[in-house]
């Protein structure tokens, strides 16, 4: 396998929801759209219309790409905001917060990227969440921050192997895209399986 | 969701929007959103417009062409998946490996089982039980059972192979008893060509089966032509024709024998060619059978191993994805499909 130079934004937050769906996508290119990534796509082409424009005193760019040689990083954002010379990422979401932790892995990865690009710490970013209509503060604190890049190192470290982790049947296997092909029940019902004489 | 079918030979299939369009002589035959399309079958000759093709390969929606007959001459696939872990765990699975061995087990269990659940199922539904014919079914059982018990512990391929034509002629030595409609008989297994109507329809309906057991190997990302059963011939799908084994008596039999036996079909469909004897459906049956077929694969059963409603069309994947779980060493056997 090819070393990945830069590992996708996009990666961590799958492998924060699930290892075993991270593998799939990014390891051996599954996708699969269902009910909750079509919405996604379409909120996304809305805001992933590449220009910038001013809110007041705010300086708007959207789709932006944002990369870190540091990390390793690369990926795009929804939207970058700047006021009073702070920059911040706000990251859109079809849904409402609170599901899973995994949106502020994100944000908090974009902001590690804005940080070297621009030069400026940034403490701060935004979850927007379209369902409603509310932007949610995401506090990038230390702890936040290690965790990301603990995150990216396993992400990283799958990405080069590409090792399979082993698919887990939880709650969330029941909104996943990729459940027809995953079969996360499978190995279990195999193993009570007794074929009829 | 399903497979199209194109039987018109003049036939353009053509995209609007988000849709396929099937048009003959300026008259629109099939207009389906795109998103219910599983695959595409042309039978005889018809023509795709670029667009069509580029959308097709693009949602990675396979295109097959058959003859008018049925018989198989190619298709136009996306390109395999970057999966390289199950292609890489079946070559692994080399040619008498345990591995191996444990899956042609599988295959050949599943069809045989199957087979004779098929026979049992028509030995209880006999009027007669007194009756010869129900003695025939009787003896085939008798020697399916024989041909499957020693299955499990028979370690060489090649002796499986034996096992598996030895059930097979127990299950087809039987094969008219199955068929309780005037004006079909069936003697022996023919292929290439049928030279009558029973064989004309069994051929025709592996056929279908190939195409969409293919198509499900192709999804989970194996190399459909490698296979552990079927090797000896390169240039054929041999791995769509081991997975196809427990699906033949399923699919294909059990809806040509409902065709037959409840008059779907009748002799009066058949032609038959002059000096090879080449039966072959005409028009109209053709259409019937594919209606049928799309039927058959539709229809629901609840999957033994996955506890859950499936129909057979579903059923092709999920038992790709069990082979492909056994073979990266998820699980610890291959459960091929037996219904009873």
């Amino acid at each position: 396998m090819i070393e990945p130079d830069y590992i996708p934004i996009a990666a961590l937050n799958h492998y924060n929801y699930c290892p075993h769906r991270c593998w799939r996508m990014f390891c051996i290119g599954d996708f699969t759209d269902n009910q909750y990534t079509i919405e996604g796509t379409s909120l996304h082409d809305r805001v992933h219309t590449v220009g910038d424009s001013h809110r007041e005193e705010v300086w708007q760019i959207r789709a932006v790409w944002l990369k870190s040689e540091r990390y390793g990083l690369i990926g795009k954002a929804d939207l970058i905001e700047s006021e009073n010379g702070q920059w911040y990422p706000v990251e859109y979401k079809r849904s409402h917060r609170g599901e899973f932790d995994n949106d502020e892995l994100q944000v908090c990865a974009q902001a590690l990227c804005l940080e070297e690009m621009t030069g400026q710490p940034v403490p701060v970013g935004y979850l927007y969440y379209a369902q409603s209509h509310q932007r949610q503060l995401v506090n990038l604190s230390d702890e936040l921050r290690q965790t990301t890049i603990a995150t990216l190192e396993a992400v990283r470290t799958l990405l080069h192997t590409g090792t399979m982790p082993k698919a887990t049947y939880t709650p969330r296997c029941k909104g996943c895209s990729l459940f027809q092909a995953c079969l996360p029940q499978a190995v279990e019902k195999v193993g009570r399986y007794r074929e009829a004489e | 969701m399903g497979t199209i079918y194109i039987t018109q030979d003049d036939a353009f299939i053509g995209k609007t929007d988000e849709r396929l369009q099937v048009r003959s002589q300026k008259k629109t035959l099939l207009d389906v959103p795109m998103i219910k399309v599983d695959g595409v079958v042309v039978l005889g000759r018809a023509t795709i417009s670029p667009a069509a093709l580029i959308e097709l390969l693009e949602r990675k929606i396979p295109l097959s062409f058959l003859t008018g007959t049925g018989r198989f001459l190619g298709r136009l696939e996306p390109p395999l998946t970057k999966n390289i872990f199950v292609r890489s765990a079946q070559w692994q699975a080399g040619e008498n490996s345990p591995q191996a061995v444990h899956v042609v087990r599988g295959f050949i269990r599943g069809k045989l089982k199957n087979y004779r659940n098929t026979l049992m199922r028509a030995q209880r539904d006999a009027s007669d039980p007194n009756s010869a014919a129900v003695a025939k079914l009787a003896e085939g059982i008798r020697r399916l059972e024989h041909a499957i018990a020693p299955i499990n512990t028979t370690d060489t391929i090649d002796a499986l192979r034996g096992l598996e034509g030895a059930g097979s002629a127990a299950y087809f030595g039987c094969f008219q008893h199955l068929l309780r409609a005037a004006g079909f008989s069936f003697t022996t297994r023919q292929k290439r060509p049928p030279t009558d109507p029973v064989n004309a329809l069994l051929s025709f309906g592996y056929s279908l089966l190939r195409h969409d057991v293919e198509s499900a190997l192709n999804i989970v990302g194996f190399d459909p032509y490698l296979g552990y059963l079927h090797t000896q011939r390169y240039g054929r799908p041999s791995l769509a024709l081991d997975v196809m084994e427990e699906f033949r008596p399923l699919v294909v039999d059990a809806m040509v024998l409902a065709a037959i036996n409840r008059r779907s079909l009748t002799p009066t469909d058949f032609s038959t060619e002059p000096l090879s004897g080449a039966v072959s459906l005409s028009d109209d049956g053709r259409r019937t059978f594919l209606r049928l077929y799309e039927q058959k694969k539709q229809s629901q059963f609840k999957h033994p191993v996955m506890a859950k409603q499936c129909t057979y069309q579903e059923a092709f994947e999920i038992q790709a994805r069990l082979l492909a779980k056994y073979l990266m060493g998820e699980t610890d056997q291959y459960p091929p499909l037996v219904l009873k």
